[in-house]
């Protein structure tokens, strides 16, 4: 088969977790002995072919008043690029990630008339509300995407309901397939860590990794921490990701000082050494579509203490691959993370469950066959 | 040369865009062309030859703004030619100012077919007072670069093509609707293009 992947995002270009899925799924594809071509948004037009997937990425304006004027603006031309390619090769299908690749993505169908698949990584509802007309036109344009489509991916079991409810699906559209986790890449990688930078010889770790959002909920586990340090004076908070640092930053360092670190955007490299050095991770989000931390982390053979909120519902095993804990309610994730820190042995048995469900459950190789299955269906219809 | 696209954001009596299109479609069809329009369905009324093809859809969209609007009513503009047109037999595709320039150019791209734009006004001349004016003219710019011919309603048109967007003056020819032989000027020019394609 020979998908066309339509995403704004992909490595080693990367905001968010979009690019990461889109191009393991791809290189899954490639190895299954499909011909994936991605279109993305480059600085400039270049071609790149990586572990048998071809990338073509093409410029978009710099004119655009606001993010969705942009993402219409590359939509047209990734069109552009798509009709070009399309008379050397033919798709199969076109795959859209996410409402920035809709306009794109619906304009490729409708000039190529091919079957659209939509993935739905997150909503607008869900993110940020729809408060305003430029919100709503985002929620509209999500619509539109899994109106057009003729199967929609979701990437979470919850989730799932929600896409259903936000856009007046029926159940036969849309399809439940979590992300996964490329398991090769944190065990073929050597821990260069200098632990020094983030905490003291005899400090325990306890790792935030996410965009510096409320959405990701630092703001609650900043409220948890004096209260966990007065348990556990060892404990050293590492907060790792880029977004409001500073305003995140400055609320830490008043209420525990030199506990917390934060050191911004964290290569990959770096932060499976962090996953795997960590005591724990801390995933307090409000809203998580899927949540790719706690996989990552079980794939470091460290456990999480997440939310009990949409996916990580089925990506953390409350007291079997790690704790749940109440969404926004800082006690709750005080409770928990003193829990795990009490007993390391216990601790260190969550993590070891967490890696073998994650190699039962969500190995891309698994997801690959289910995301094929799918496309199946598009074209049959 | 046989078959002649026409699109435009709309097709309704009285609006001065679509009577432009209306005349054309009626001059191409008495001249024994296939013409087919296609056009967003406002519900407005139009009238014209039943021998001439017209194609309204509605859209699902409202956009927050003209632009975000217009991109999207481009994608089902496209649908509609694939869907509905034998797009094989259409030999010429005509944009009608920037809201159908997106569509126009993918369609001339995907069928190869040469493409003509007529700029009723640019958007310099309409004032540039929106968030969304400088992504208005990149898309004039873009359809200027993109077509064959560019035909501008009249001088100052012309003038600000030329000036705002360095468009090359031997593309530019100045057809004042509604003047003596416009039409036929328009079909001439369209057909020196195919003649032309056709020889290479």
């Amino acid at each position: 088969m020979r998908p066309l992947f339509v995403t704004w995002e992909y490595p080693p270009f990367k905001a968010g977790g979009i690019a990461a899925h889109c191009e393991d799924l791809a290189t899954t594809l490639a190895d299954q002995g499909h011909r994936p071509v991605v279109l993305t948004y480059g600085e400039e037009e270049e071609t790149e072919f990586r572990d048998g997937v071809e990338i073509h990425r093409v410029p978009a304006t710099d004119s655009a008043s606001n993010t969705l004027s942009w993402a219409m603006h590359l939509g047209h031309q990734m069109e552009k690029k798509a009709i070009e390619l399309y008379k050397e090769k033919e798709f199969d299908l076109v795959h859209a990630h996410d409402w920035m690749a809709v306009p794109g993505a619906t304009g490729i169908k409708k000039t190529l008339d091919l079957p659209m698949v939509f993935t739905v990584h997150s909503t607008q509802k869900g993110r940020d509300g729809i408060d305003s007309d430029y919100q709503q036109t985002i929620h509209d344009l999500e619509w539109y995407g899994t109106y057009e489509a003729s199967q929609v991916i979701t990437v979470g079991r919850e989730f799932s309901e929600e896409v259903k409810y936000n856009y007046e699906l029926p159940e036969e559209k849309v399809n439940y397939i979590p992300n996964g986790v490329d398991l090769e890449k944190f065990d073929d990688h050597s821990n260069n860590l200098n632990r020094n930078n983030y905490a003291l010889g005899h400090e325990q770790i306890i790792l935030f990794v996410g965009r510096m959002y409320p959405q990701k909920g630092p703001g609650h586990l900043i409220e948890a921490m004096p209260h966990i340090l007065e348990q556990r004076p060892d404990a050293k908070f590492v907060m790792c990701g880029s977004g409001a640092t500073d305003h995140y930053r400055g609320l830490a360092k008043k209420q525990v000082g030199e506990k917390v670190h934060f050191p911004g955007y964290v290569p990959d490299e770096e932060l499976i050494s962090l996953m795997k050095e960590a005591s724990m991770t801390v995933a307090p989000s409000v809203y998580e579509p899927f949540g790719i931390v706690p996989l990552e982390s079980a794939a470091c053979e460290t456990p999480t203490v997440g939310s009990y909120t949409g996916g990580m519902k089925d990506t953390i095993v409350h007291e079997y691959t790690g704790l749940h804990t109440y969404p926004g309610d800082s006690g709750s994730i005080k409770d928990q993370v003193s829990r795990a820190l009490n007993d390391p042995g216990w601790s260190d048995w969550l993590g070891d469950n967490a890696r073998d469900r994650v190699e039962d459950n969500f190995r891309w190789e698994q997801i690959t066959a289910w995301t094929t299955g799918i496309y199946t269906k598009a074209l049959e219809e | 040369m046989k078959h002649v696209l026409l699109l435009s954001k709309q097709i309704k009596d009285g609006e001065p865009v679509s009577e432009y299109v209306k005349s054309l479609a009626s001059y191409l069809n008495d001249e024994g062309l296939k013409v087919s329009i296609v056009s967003f369905d406002d519900g407005s009324y139009y009238s014209l030859d039943p021998e001439i093809n017209v194609y309204r859809f509605p859209l699902n969209f409202d956009g927050s703004n003209i632009f975000n609007w217009s991109m999207m009513m481009n994608n089902e503009l496209k649908g509609q030619v694939m869907e509905n047109i034998d797009s094989d037999s259409i030999d010429v595709i005509h944009a009608n100012d920037w809201t159908t320039v997106p569509a126009a150019v993918s369609l001339s791209k995907y069928l190869e077919r040469p493409m003509f734009f007529t700029v009723h006004s640019t958007e310099q001349q309409r004032g540039f007072g929106t968030e969304q004016s400088e992504v208005i003219s990149e898309l004039e710019w873009q359809g200027v670069y993109e077509a064959e011919k560019v035909f501008a309603n009249n001088e100052d048109t012309k003038n600000s093509l030329l000036f705002d967007l360095d468009a090359p003056g031997e593309k530019m020819k100045v057809i004042r609707p509604l003047t003596e032989a416009w039409e036929s000027r328009i079909l001439k020019t369209y057909r020196e293009h195919v003649k032309l394609k056709e020889e290479v």
